[in-house]
């Protein structure tokens, strides 16, 4: 008896001895800390070389100022679409491919974030988004129109006229920095900003500002320590936020330098008016 | 010691490696969940080690208020707060069936250290209108844009967790989503978070 029950007690022993020092499988109870980052980047295609359609589009919109008619008090309806995208859109309708947001750094951690965001939804729903950014083809009206005016080869004056007309009867929206101080919408600074787009896609060096825009004023204040020079342009009729960007910094996406500085007397870009002094901030 | 008070040791020891050696299961009578999401099947358990404890990050008691304050359970009006159940039926109602979304809203660093396994990192600045892909993200949500903004009647239901109670990154992306306009009804708020989770030794998974 005694000798079976030492027995069991051996084996107790044993049994305990096992559950306190078996490996423990503490390993699963935190994770383990991963390697890299998986989330990755959905870059745009290589930016396409379009030569020869750049020469088409330099054909069809050369930079003339197109005819502007004075009509003040059209409202033209505006969206929050920017020049740069709608020019871009406008391009990847005729077929070339542009990145419609070239300020955007390589890296931008947003669009980053936002495209590993995208594919990880398209994972589990099954549905795929792609940012804007990705699928830069004409959506709005504005742009559907410049795109079939420019493939039928239409002059500056038509497509400012077409633009426009569109514009009064409302079928079309444009971004509020090409609405000019007349309240018309200012096809030119469209136009230019295509060219220039497709230049930069095709190779070429961006345009720069003028050496001295025309209409401008300049400060000089004198302070404490420093002396401060100050620019100012005085809106004239048929300027827009954007042709007045294009004047002084020869990129309208730009025009935010200016709406930022003037904000305390410019409540939209779309709001410009005939006399308005606008201070130019350096770029 | 008499043989008899001997043979109680053995036995109690006996039946006490018998408990040690018992499931830890989710639920009386459910060890574990096995759910198929697109495809892909993905298996809810805990941790079997009943002498397992926390370590390291999840371990903390007291981190610096400001910056790691304690959180609503409820972040804002109309919200549904939710604990770990509810975030396992929710895995296996909505995500399965496609009219929902299992939402880790901290920034990617922390989603690839582990997250619960079926989550979409979406990371809470994502959703802020600082982004300007904001909208790329509400459409892949299930909005669809309209002249003034997002129609959110077919939108997904999202369940939104962060690092744990002390953690204002699932807070951040709830009310940014509300912020631009998203249903409340449509949010759910788990705001154990990961650290919940790991306390209960459930299923982690590295992206």
């Amino acid at each position: 008896m005694i000798r079976s029950v030492v027995a069991l007690f051996a084996f107790a022993v044993v049994l305990c001895g096992y559950i306190v020092l078996r490996p423990s499988d503490n390993g699963r109870a935190m994770p383990v800390v991963s390697n890299d980052a998986a989330v990755t980047r959905a870059q745009t295609d290589a930016i396409l070389a379009p030569v020869a359609a750049t020469a088409i589009l330099t054909n069809s919109a050369v930079i003339q100022a197109p005819q502007r008619n004075t009509a003040p008090g059209i409202n033209v309806p505006v969206d929050n679409s920017t020049m740069v995208s709608t020019a871009a859109n406008v391009l990847a309708g005729l077929g070339l491919n542009v990145d419609p947001n070239p300020d955007a750094v390589e890296d931008d951690p947003m669009r980053r974030m936002t495209a590993g965001v995208l594919s990880g939804i398209g994972a589990v729903t099954g549905n795929t988004v792609t940012t804007a950014s990705q699928d830069p083809t004409p959506t709005s009206a504005l742009e559907l129109l410049v795109v079939q005016a420019l493939k039928e080869g239409q002059n500056d004056d038509y497509i400012d006229t077409l633009v426009n007309e569109a514009a009064t009867a409302g079928t079309i929206t444009v971004p509020e920095i090409l609405v000019t101080s007349d309240g018309r919408v200012d096809t030119h600074v469209l136009l230019t900003s295509i060219i220039a787009q497709a230049t930069i896609a095709a190779g070429g060096v961006a345009p720069t500002a003028p050496e001295r825009p025309e209409g401008v004023e300049v400060r000089i204040v004198q302070r404490a320590t420093e002396s401060q020079q100050y620019r100012f342009y005085t809106v004239r009729s048929g300027d827009s936020l954007g042709a007045i960007a294009m004047n002084f910094y020869g990129d309208v996406g730009k025009y935010n330098l200016i709406f930022a500085a003037n904000r305390s007397t410019l409540s939209s870009p779309n709001n410009i008016r005939v006399g308005q002094r606008l201070t130019i901030p350096d770029a | 010691m008499t043989t008899r008070a001997l043979l109680r040791v053995a036995v109690a020891l006996i039946v006490g490696s018998a408990v040690a050696a018992q499931d830890v299961a989710l639920t009386e009578g459910q060890a574990d969940v096995s759910i198929t999401l697109n495809g892909q099947q993905i298996i809810i358990s805990r941790t079997q080690d009943t002498g397992a404890i926390l370590t390291g990050e999840f371990a903390k008691t007291s981190r610096p208020c400001p910056a790691f304050c304690i959180q609503p359970v409820i972040p804002a009006a109309g919200v549904t707060p939710a604990g770990e159940l509810e975030v396992i039926d929710f895995l296996g109602g909505n995500v399965a069936n496609n009219t929902g979304l299992l939402i880790d809203a901290r920034v990617p660093d922390w989603f690839n250290k582990g997250a619960i396994p079926g989550a979409v990192n979406v990371p809470f600045a994502t959703l802020g209108s600082k982004n300007p892909y904001q909208a790329d993200i509400l459409r892949a949500l299930g909005a669809v844009p309209i002249n003034d903004g997002f129609d959110f009647s077919n939108a997904l239901t999202l369940m939104i967790y962060g690092n744990g109670p002390w953690d204002a990154q699932g807070t951040h992306a709830v009310q940014a989503l509300i912020a631009a306009g998203y249903p409340p009804a449509l949010i759910q708020n788990y705001r154990g978070g990961l650290e919940d989770w790991l306390h209960l030794g459930l299923t982690t998974v590295l992206p």
